[in-house]
């Protein structure tokens, strides 16, 4: 090891000597310098992997909606006042470890159907990235107040759930695939449009549509991971923008009824001074989002911009290294198990009652001695190794491939739909730009279909006149999918 | 930002003060994103000389809400098939006791489960977990071993068999219910030599007079 690495370092020495002729450490700690220079650019420059973001986004709140729906039948067994874990012990339990549920602030049917609503309608907000800020923050207090009010429920899937329930809060997951996205489309392109006729006196209303468009893409190029120009762009129409469009009505309402139930919260008491300080912190933080987008476009609106996307950089670090984290310990407490060691860990759940049920192909499958040895080592092998091929593309995109088939298997067999799907959400993350947005075309392409509406072709047009490396093909070798 | 060839960055365009709080805010989050990813790492990891050091401290910051298990059929998955089954003390009318005979609730989970590509968590985790939760906090003579949370899991288990009775069952009024836990272990593979034969082993746990405040709910199954 140390041998190839003093080799190395002779080389790096050599040349600097010659180059340069300084001292061998001031050429690496210029390096580092460089390195370190690039890095802060980066975090600092934009909300890195907007794709990655957003399919993971899409992927939670699918689940989380689908879930909702399953349980629909059950929701009172589950976590309503009728639940065999009754008001009366969940409140014992949380008297000891503290944790958030708003379904012990009543013990009325009312208030429970009124949170199993409002859970699953910021379920499909969030997929739809409507208002995302509001409803990623709604989200989570959903998730955490049902799965707290009976922790005696829940599997794996749920607990990926909550934690990633808390991570999407600090992420800019709406940058594309949201109707957020296509409202600041929108609203850039109806700015350009008006700037185009007041200012061209020649200009005809086909000369408006054609800046429209253009505006699109600016808007779009600003949802792409680019720094510097994107700061731009997004200043100067937001210096176009007429101030009644920036008023956004519908964002203050749900401002101020979030306000008011924040108020009531509080004066009730029901609120820890944890959780009081984090709402309050959020509620203001909107307002001041607010206002400056509206009064402060210059250098105040860059500041904030750059801090939001590095909160998110950060988040989408905790959400990659997280995941790394899961299969970690799923696989190296696997390798501790003798049965995981002599090959034949599969056999056991597929003849547990529990998680059979399709008993006939569980039984057939568990009767193939060759092929729970493969399946067992390789799901070792997989879990073990996925962190570790992040620092090769190729190698990181078969194991993804490979490790979401496995859920896809495990949701079918197991049947552990939910736990399988929020898995695959998370393994989403690591999926390369490229893809997802082929896919995302391929969906758009299946969904639309020959109908093409107005709205959509101003999307498309944007999509199309923008060059392919503008997503940014993440450099070989980077640490992690989301770049 | 020192003088590189490379274009300028969005935050070196900013004044002092906007460059000072780009930087503190860099600095924040690293430091949180970094603190945060320790304290999961040792809470994740089996228990080392770390977490051991910091127990507390690790304890602390992620209970309740980061709280996390991926030990996922690891180190050995499960090998028993472990059914919740129980019977009912009916006072019948005419002032006569009866005994209900067993009632396997988790075997009726499973026939519910069966075939069902979305099964309910109500189906494959309630007693499952109930049962776990209550043979955590108790020893095998059924003496609580966790406190209040011995007393929980009892309740607990209780209600939800409770629940699955109903107040009246067989034409009388359920007034006591008993529970039994039947372990099988799952035969061993057929290709392992010297398999076992596998055989059923009963826990049987006390009469328990019902819960008077979980009733008045009638959700009988």
């Amino acid at each position: 090891m140390s041998a190839p690495h003093s080799h190395l370092a002779d080389d790096r020495a050599d040349s600097a000597a010659a180059t340069a002729g300084t001292a061998p450490f001031a050429l690496w700690s210029a390096g580092l310098d460089r390195a370190f220079a690039r890095g802060l650019r980066r975090v600092t420059g934009s909300a890195l992997a907007p794709y990655q973001s957003a399919v993971v986004r899409i992927g939670f709140a699918l689940v989380q909606l689908l879930f909702l729906l399953r349980e629909f039948p059950h929701r009172d067994e589950l976590y309503g006042p009728g639940s065999p874990w009754g008001l009366d012990l969940a409140r014992r339990l949380i008297a000891g470890n503290h944790a958030f549920t708003v379904l012990l602030w009543s013990d009325s049917r009312a208030w429970f159907e009124i949170v199993y609503a409002l859970s699953t309608v910021s379920a499909v907000t969030l997929l739809l990235g409507w208002r995302t800020r509001t409803s990623s923050l709604i989200f989570m207090v959903g998730v955490l107040s049902l799965q707290n009010r009976n922790v005696f429920m829940g599997d794996g899937g749920d607990n990926v759930i909550h934690i990633m329930a808390i991570y999407l809060l600090f992420t800019r997951c709406a940058q594309v695939w949201s109707l957020d996205h296509r409202r600041t489309v929108r609203a850039a392109a109806a700015a350009a449009a008006k700037a185009g006729t007041e200012a061209g006196t020649e200009a005809e209303a086909g000369a408006g549509r054609k800046a429209a468009a253009e505006a699109g893409t600016e808007a779009r190029a600003e949802a792409a991971p680019q720094a510097g120009t994107a700061t731009e762009d997004r200043n100067r129409a937001g210096a176009r923008v007429p101030r009644a469009a920036d008023l956004d009505p519908v964002g203050i309402a749900l401002w101020a009824v979030l306000g008011a139930g924040l108020v009531a919260a509080t004066l009730a008491g029901k609120l820890s001074t944890g959780w009081a300080t984090a709402f309050w912190a959020c509620w203001i933080g909107q307002a001041v989002w607010w206002a400056v987008r509206r009064y402060a476009p210059g250098e105040p609106r860059t500041v904030l911009e750059t801090m939001g996307d590095i909160v998110h950089n950060g988040a989408m670090l905790v959400i990659v290294a997280e995941v790394c984290l899961i299969y970690s310990t799923a696989g190296w407490y696997k390798i501790q198990g003798s049965r995981w060691q002599d090959g034949t860990a599969l056999y056991y759940p597929l003849h547990l009652d529990d998680f059979t049920p399709w008993p006939a192909l569980s039984h057939a499958l568990a009767g193939n001695d060759v092929m729970v040895m493969l399946i067992t080592y390789g799901t070792v092998i997989v879990q073990v190794a996925f962190p570790f091929t992040l620092f090769n593309r190729r190698v990181k995109n078969v194991l993804l491939a490979c490790m979401m088939l496995e859920h896809a298997s495990i949701a079918l067999i197991l049947g552990l739909p939910f736990f399988s799907l929020a898995m695959i959400a998370a393994d989403a993350v690591f999926l390369p730009t490229g893809f997802l947005r082929w896919l995302a075309q391929r969906i758009a392409g299946a969904v639309r279909g020959p109908r093409a509406p107005e709205p959509a072709r101003v999307r498309d047009s944007g999509a199309a006149g923008l060059p392919e490396p503008a997503a940014g093909p993440p450099p070989a070798g980077a640490v992690a999918g989301p770049s | 930002m020192d003088p590189l060839e490379e274009p300028p960055s969005r935050a070196a365009a900013l004044s002092f003060p906007g460059r000072l709080a780009v930087a503190v805010t860099v600095g924040a989050v690293a430091v949180a994103a970094l603190y945060h990813l320790a304290m999961m790492f040792l809470h994740v990891a089996p228990s080392n000389t770390l977490s051991k050091e910091h127990a507390a401290a690790v304890n602390d910051y992620v209970y309740p809400e980061f709280e996390q298990n991926w030990k996922l059929f690891a180190p050995d998955p499960l090998q028993q098939n472990i059914h919740v089954e129980a019977r009912a003390e009916l006072d019948k009318p005419g002032g006569t006791v009866a005994t209900s005979a067993w009632v396997d609730l988790t075997g009726r989970d499973i026939a519910a489960m069966r075939h069902d590509p979305v099964p309910s968590h109500s189906q494959q985790n309630e007693l499952r977990r109930a049962w776990g939760f209550y043979s955590d906090t108790h020893d095998t003579q059924e003496q609580a071993t966790g406190g209040d949370r011995s007393d929980l899991s009892r309740s607990y288990l209780l209600r939800i068999v409770e629940k699955r009775f109903g107040t009246r069952y067989e034409g009388g009024r359920v007034a006591r219910i008993q529970i039994r836990v039947a372990t099988t272990d799952v035969p061993q593979p057929s290709w392992i030599a010297g398999a076992n034969s596998p055989s059923t082993q009963f826990r049987q746990l006390p009469w328990w007079p019902v819960d008077t405040t979980a009733s008045g709910q009638e959700n009988a199954s």
